[in-house]
């Protein structure tokens, strides 16, 4: 299947979290199949890749932003975004909901959020009232891990 | 517990400086090294909070690289700095070609034999994510963790493809080229001494041939005044100065001398019959220089 360069993808960063359009800019965006690519290299032509840049965004009844890519851009998000204290940044992470003071709710949209905790992007979140965990499996805390 | 596999080395003794202590050193565990990964956060900001959870970091020069002395965890990669692509578990040799093939931001580069990635992250950091690495390797599972890597270290410069390096045409042409061949592996003995294979003379014959036939096909892809570099990690000569020979005598390029900020001796001048003119312009590195795996590098030209 081939990529096909889309860059309007930008204006999702854009606008669910305030990302700058400049920084946006960086990155082209390439749709295959339901998943769309985020590449900030130069353009080749190159037949048959696998892969190209990194998975940004999965196409389903809403678009849904990756955590590898919230943790390359996430920094620069103005909106829809949380700050976890330590102990439920580390809950986030085992993958677990997590039940968020009034005072954030009020600043949250519903759906996808980037969840921070300080200078750490944890990663993707959905937001409905509580905060759940859209963690991939392998970047889930472990219990051996420090 | 037994004695590790020692002898296979012995065709080596006149060729390795120091042999003893070279001996000595595959008698010791490799250390596991790594390197900060500069794209996500900053060195210091990363040493800190390891420290902090029991860590005890050795830095190697100028470098983001770190010898990892003491751990509080079985595998270096069992922290949430690593899960958030913080750091990168690498052999301080295995930076060496990295470091010899000089990337700048912007450079159009092909990473033949990519797989599972060590080479193609950090090309990708020292580019600030900037210009682009075509990433190849002819087997799908290796290509998985190659991708992984990359998700994992925030890396967005990088277009995969799944080739055969002996043959295929990647389409375009590149000012750089990192050829990491697969090799009989010695340099690795340290990692895994009870599960070393290596390889006998027909062997490394073997690997030899193919070595030179993905050196011939980089070189169809190589730009004129473009630069290759050529790796393994192994010792014996007919994968390493004879591959190298082949590329100066039989397809015209041009041995470069290059400096790398770690500790290395020259090639091999003489194994048997062959004798290796462009020696000097070889690397080689040993375990017994600073506690690394082993390596041979040489810089290429296209005049
Ligand atoms: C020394 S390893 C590469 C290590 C890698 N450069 C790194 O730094 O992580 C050699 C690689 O060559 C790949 N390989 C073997 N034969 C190949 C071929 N004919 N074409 C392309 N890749 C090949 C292997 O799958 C293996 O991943």
């Amino acid at each position: 299947m081939q990529f096909l360069q889309k860059n309007e993808y930008r204006n999702y960063f854009v606008q669910r979290f305030g990302i700058p359009y400049e920084i946006m800019e960086r990155y082209t965006f390439w749709e295959r199949g339901r998943k769309v690519w985020a590449f900030s290299g130069i353009t080749l032509e190159i037949e048959r890749m696998e892969i190209l840049g990194i998975k940004a965004l999965t196409k389903g009844k809403a678009l849904k932003p990756s955590t590898a890519f919230l943790r390359v851009i996430g920094k620069y998000a103005s909106k829809n975004f949380v700050n976890l204290e330590a102990s439920k940044a580390l809950k986030f992470l085992r993958g677990e909901e997590i039940e968020l003071p009034p005072t954030l709710v009020k600043q949250l949209e519903m759906g996808y959020v980037i969840v921070k905790s300080d200078e750490d992007i944890l990663g993707c979140g959905f937001f409905d009232g509580k905060l759940k965990s859209l963690i991939p499996s392998k970047y889930r805390l472990q219990d051996t891990w420090v | 517990m037994e004695e590790p596999p020692l002898k296979y080395f012995e065709v080596y003794r006149s060729i390795i400086p120091r042999f003893e202590d070279f001996l000595m050193s595959l008698q010791t565990m490799q250390p596991y090294w790594m390197r900060v990964n500069t794209l996500k956060i900053e060195e210091e900001k990363l040493v800190g909070r390891l420290e902090k959870k029991g860590f005890v970091l050795e830095k190697f020069g100028e470098l983001n690289a770190y010898k990892i002395v003491e751990m509080p965890v079985k595998h270096p990669g069992a922290t949430i700095e690593y899960s958030l692509g913080y750091y990168y578990i690498q052999d301080l040799a295995s930076m060496a070609p990295v470091l010899a093939l000089q990337p700048e931001e912007g450079d159009i580069i092909l990473d033949m034999a990519a797989a599972p990635g060590s080479k193609t992250t950090m090309l990708a950091e020292l580019m600030r994510n900037t210009g682009v690495i075509v990433a190849n390797d002819a087997n799908f599972r290796r290509l998985k963790s190659l991708a992984g890597n990359i998700e994992r270290l925030g890396i967005t410069n990088v277009i995969i493809v799944n080739r055969d390096a002996r043959t295929s045409s990647f389409g375009v042409k590149f000012k750089k080229i990192l050829l990491d061949a697969p090799c009989s592996g010695e340099g690795t003995f340290r990692k895994n001494p009870w599960g070393f294979r290596g390889a006998d003379e027909r062997g490394h014959r073997y690997l030899a041939e193919q070595q030179k036939m993905m050196m011939r096909n980089a070189v169809r892809h190589l730009e004129d005044g473009g630069i290759l570099v050529y790796s393994t990690c192994t010792y014996h000569p007919y994968e390493n100065e004879d591959v190298v020979k082949y590329a100066v005598k039989e397809l015209g390029l041009k041995p470069v001398e290059v400096d790398i900020p770690i500790p290395h001796t020259e090639g091999v001048k003489r194994w048997g019959e062959e004798e290796y003119e462009m020696h000097r312009e070889c690397i080689r590195i040993y375990p017994h220089l600073v506690d690394t795996g082993g390596m041979f590098i040489a810089v290429l030209a296209k005049k």
